[in-house]
């Protein structure tokens, strides 16, 4: 059977009509998807305008947080150096020296480009100290400003600090203009008298700005600068007001030195003319002893008792008058040094044994108990002991004549470092306070009852403590009126002479 | 037996003279050697090069010296930003070949970067070569131009390091040392060869901050538009202000906390590059070069993120000595790091002792752009220009 054409044309067209709606069908699920697609491509990029918002944000705070960091660095920064030039200019007394600190501070660790300290002299005209970032001729130009603006120099003189931070902009105007800067701090030195300089920081960059921060370290700072200056001055004044009195010191030790001089060529003077009268009166008294003895043996025939007695007190005077010149004469070569030391070392136990045996009769007569309390782990003494002896002997007389019937006289030794300690003690009438000053001094006798009984002349101390100071040592008295009287005297030993 | 004496002198007084003389007695003497190889100088812009260049040559005489201006001084135990240091170099070792290139011109400046090459290599000899360290002005124009022509002449795969010369953050008072010459808009390098290890490792540890976008047109260093708007438009859009008002500002400060970042595929990090300029038209000018239709984005950095890039890059430059031991490290960072760490900066330092131990000799500096060996696409690491970077290079 054959296919008519209508039949065909019928077929093949709804053959068409069917792939056109499947196209048609397969179209309008692909666009849904492309719908789809887009939407998500729409979504995707709602969220990366998202992010990108987000990263605005971001960017925002990362901006404000390193500004805030930058800032909390240059605090910090700014008190290390601070607390740097504050250590470095009041570690110093000298003017120069703490602007000399303060420029390599302020270079090095504060770090602005433009520095300047001016500083007010005694007739209130400014001086440079600190110029960094200035020629001569701007400085200049600067002070001379500073000397006619009375705005600027009135904020400072009451105080107050200028920062370009915080300040009036015609203020403002005016000091960028003066300095050449765009970014300035400016600040008073002030001192307890007031302002006694200015103290300039800034910068020419746009970039290094000043912050409320740098206004609070620069103000410290000049404060600090002040109080460092201010102590300079005073110890400038100290040190001055010190040099005079050294000066006066000197001058008066001088004199003193003169009249020192002049009394020891006096005292030479006089132990020469003591040592020479005494030579020239021992010749004719030993003379004049010599025939009182000679006349008192009956060889020139019979004296009458009477003459015998008065020939007698010649003999016993002429020996006081022996002693007298002959301790003369020791003070003299003493106090001259012609009186030569034999030193060696001498048990002091010993010495004061001798010393105790030769005066034990005496002792006797009036009952006086002796007592020695000698240490016995004492080092020798190195002395010439003649002359110590004669020192015992002097100071252990003493105490037997001013020491009633029945009292006590003790000696006590012990050593003390390199020195022996020696104490001569009794149970006396004591000493009071007025005499123990003159004591040692050459004549003098104390007045008192005792002395005025007993002849004595006025040089056994003396003498004691001439030698007890050749030996280098120290010779001293304490006493109470009634109770007693102790006599302190030093001696060395071995081990001073090796030192 | 062979040695190598490392001498590091630094000094901060006020003086120019005295300073000068100080940190060379002080590297002369901690030298402790007659002969002195190589010598490199590092001067903050508070010191006159004029007066210190002659004292340090007087006392460090007849050796081979180049030196930078410097944002900070790095050193083992501190961070300086003001100073002088001096690293003395004595080696029967490590031998060094010196040269320099003057005047450099933005349209001939593929040629200088062959001519430095060559004249560090005339002065080195026919040894083998370990690595070239230079100190350019960065305030060429593109930086990347410079480093091609040195890869010219020196193989594109020799390992080279540099640092852009800076200042204290004014970007205008930078300048090189070549021997007893103070040079401006010039480079300076040394060729460092011999029988001697060298371990070089460098990150910077930014991280990518919003929407990627894309660079539609570029011009070598210039950016031209982004994502089909004027390229100025991604700081715009960001810190809210106009193009006049970020190049009047604040463009120094944000391009370096917040530089772009532009993907490398199968790179460890973002290839970093900070704005330098934005033309009237809105254009970037970047330091280095940018390839065309990548992906950018704004950066963002913070103190973690620097210290742990320290670590990897000692790290790195550790295992590339292969087991030998470092005598000296030499440290090469971004100044934007010494911004964004503040006084935390020597922390950084903290970690490459950690990484080398606590006595080891460092000298370094903050520079304006660097250069070090980078994983990029090739899989091959290949010196490029990075900015923000800490760079650590160990010499044994």
């Amino acid at each position: 059977m054959e296919t008519s054409l209508p039949q065909f044309i019928l077929v093949f067209g709804l053959f068409f009509l069917t792939i056109i709606a499947i196209v048609i069908f397969w179209l309008i699920t692909k666009t849904d998807k492309i719908k789809e697609l887009q939407a998500a491509l729409n979504k995707m990029k709602g969220s990366f305008n998202e992010l990108d918002q987000q990263a605005k944000l971001i960017v925002k705070t990362d901006l404000e947080l390193n500004k805030a960091q930058e800032e909390l660095d240059k605090r910090l920064a700014g008190l290390d150096a601070l607390q740097k030039a504050s250590r470095l200019i009041s570690t110093t007394l000298d003017e120069n020296e703490i602007f000399e600190r303060l420029q390599q501070s302020l270079i090095v660790d504060l770090n602005f480009e433009k520095n300047l300290v001016l500083v007010y002299d005694d007739k209130k005209t400014l001086n440079e100290k600190v110029v960094v970032g200035f020629t001569p001729k701007e400085v200049s130009a600067i002070m001379a400003q500073l000397e006619t603006n009375n705005a600027i120099v009135k904020d400072l003189k009451e105080g107050q600090t200028l920062s370009s931070a915080q300040i009036a902009k015609q203020k403002k105007e005016t000091i960028i203009d003066l300095f050449n800067v765009d970014h300035f701090v400016i600040s008073p030195i002030l001192t307890q008298n007031g302002t006694i300089g200015i103290f300039f920081v800034g910068n020419q960059s746009d970039t290094l700005t000043v912050t409320v921060g740098d206004e609070e370290v620069i103000s410290i700072l000049a404060n600090q600068i002040g109080q460092s200056l201010e102590n300079a001055r005073l110890f400038e004044q100290v040190f001055r007001s010190s040099q005079a009195l050294e000066l006066k010191v000197q001058d008066r030790t001088r004199e003193l030195a003169n009249a020192l001089e002049d009394v020891q060529n006096i005292s030479k003077m006089k132990s020469e003319f003591i040592s020479a009268v005494s030579h020239e009166l021992r010749t004719p008294l030993t003379s004049i002893k010599g025939y009182a003895s000679i006349l008192m043996t009956d060889k020139l025939g019979a004296v009458p008792e009477e003459v015998k007695k008065r020939l007698e007190k010649i003999n016993h005077h002429s020996d006081n008058l022996v002693k007298l010149i002959n301790d003369l004469l020791d003070i003299a070569r003493i106090e001259s040094g012609k009186a030569e030391m034999q030193m060696s070392a001498h048990n002091v136990a010993n010495m004061v044994e001798n010393v105790h045996d030769l005066l034990t009769p005496q002792m006797r007569d009036k009952n006086i108990q002796w007592a020695a309390k000698i240490d016995s782990n004492i080092a020798p003494a190195f002395v010439d002991s003649s002359q110590v002896e004669r020192v015992f002997i002097n100071l252990v007389s003493n105490a037997i004549k001013f020491t009633p019937i029945n009292g006590t006289i003790s000696v006590a030794a012990k050593q003390n470092d390199g020195m022996i300690d020696v104490a001569v003690s009794d149970t006396g009438i004591g000493i009071n306070e007025k005499d123990l000053q003159r004591l040692f001094d050459e004549f003098y006798r104390v007045d008192n009852e005792i002395n005025q009984n007993v002849k004595g002349t006025g040089l056994g101390l003396s003498l004691a403590k001439k030698i007890v100071e050749a030996h280098k040592g120290k010779i001293w008295v304490t006493s109470k009126l009634g109770t007693g009287t102790t006599f302190h005297f030093t001696l060395p030993t071995e081990a001073v002479k090796k030192s | 037996m062979a040695t190598t004496h490392i001498g590091i002198g630094f000094s901060q007084e006020i003086d120019n003279e005295i300073a000068a003389r100080n940190a060379a007695f002080a590297a002369k003497t901690q030298l402790n050697q007659d002969r002195i190889d190589f010598v490199l100088v590092l001067s903050t812009i508070h010191y006159d090069p004029k007066i210190t260049l002659p004292i340090i040559n007087r006392i460090l005489s007849k050796s081979k010296v180049i030196g930078t201006s410097t944002a900070g001084i790095i050193l083992a135990d501190s961070i300086e930003t003001r100073g002088i240091a001096i690293l003395t170099i004595t080696s029967d070792t490590i031998k060094f070949g010196i040269g320099s290139i003057q005047n450099i011109e933005d349209i001939t400046i593929r040629e200088e970067g062959m001519l430095l090459g060559g004249n560090s290599i005339a002065d080195f000899g026919k040894m083998a070569r370990q690595v070239f360290l230079y100190f350019i002005d960065s305030h060429t124009a593109n930086n990347s131009l410079f480093l091609r022509g040195l890869q010219e002449v020196l193989g594109s795969l020799f390992p080279i390091v540099s640092a852009g010369s800076s200042d204290d953050f004014h970007y205008r008072n930078s300048f090189q040392i070549f021997q007893d010459q103070i040079l401006k808009r010039s480079a300076v390098g040394v060729v460092l060869g011999g029988h001697t290890g060298v371990g070089i490792g460098g990150r910077h540890g930014w991280r990518p901050l919003g929407k990627p976008r894309i660079i539609n047109k570029v011009e070598g260093n210039i950016i031209r538009t982004i994502d089909g708007k004027k390229a100025s438009s991604i700081y715009e859009e960001y810190f809210g202000q106009e193009v006049e008002e970020l190049r009047a500002h604040h463009l120094g400060r944000m391009s370096i906390l917040y530089p772009l970042g532009i993907y490398i595929e199968r790179s460890q990090e973002y290839l970093l590059r900070n704005a330098i300029d934005i033309r009237p038209d809105g254009s970037i000018v970047c330091q280095g070069d940018v390839p065309e239709e990548a992906e950018v984005h704004i950066m963002i950095g913070n103190k973690d993120a620097c210290k742990q890039a320290a670590t990897e890059a000692a790290e790195e430059a550790h295992q590339n000595l292969s087991g030998k031991e470092a005598k000296l490290i030499i440290v090469l960072e971004g100044m934007a790091r010494l911004k964004l760490l503040g006084r935390m900066a020597s922390s950084e330092i903290q970690k490459i002792r950690e990484v080398f131990g606590p006595k080891i000799p460092i000298i370094g500096m903050y520079s304006n752009g660097q250069v070090f060996p980078f994983q990029a696409v090739e899989r091959i690491k290949k010196p490029f220009f990075q900015n923000q970077s800490i760079v650590v290079l160990a010499l044994s």
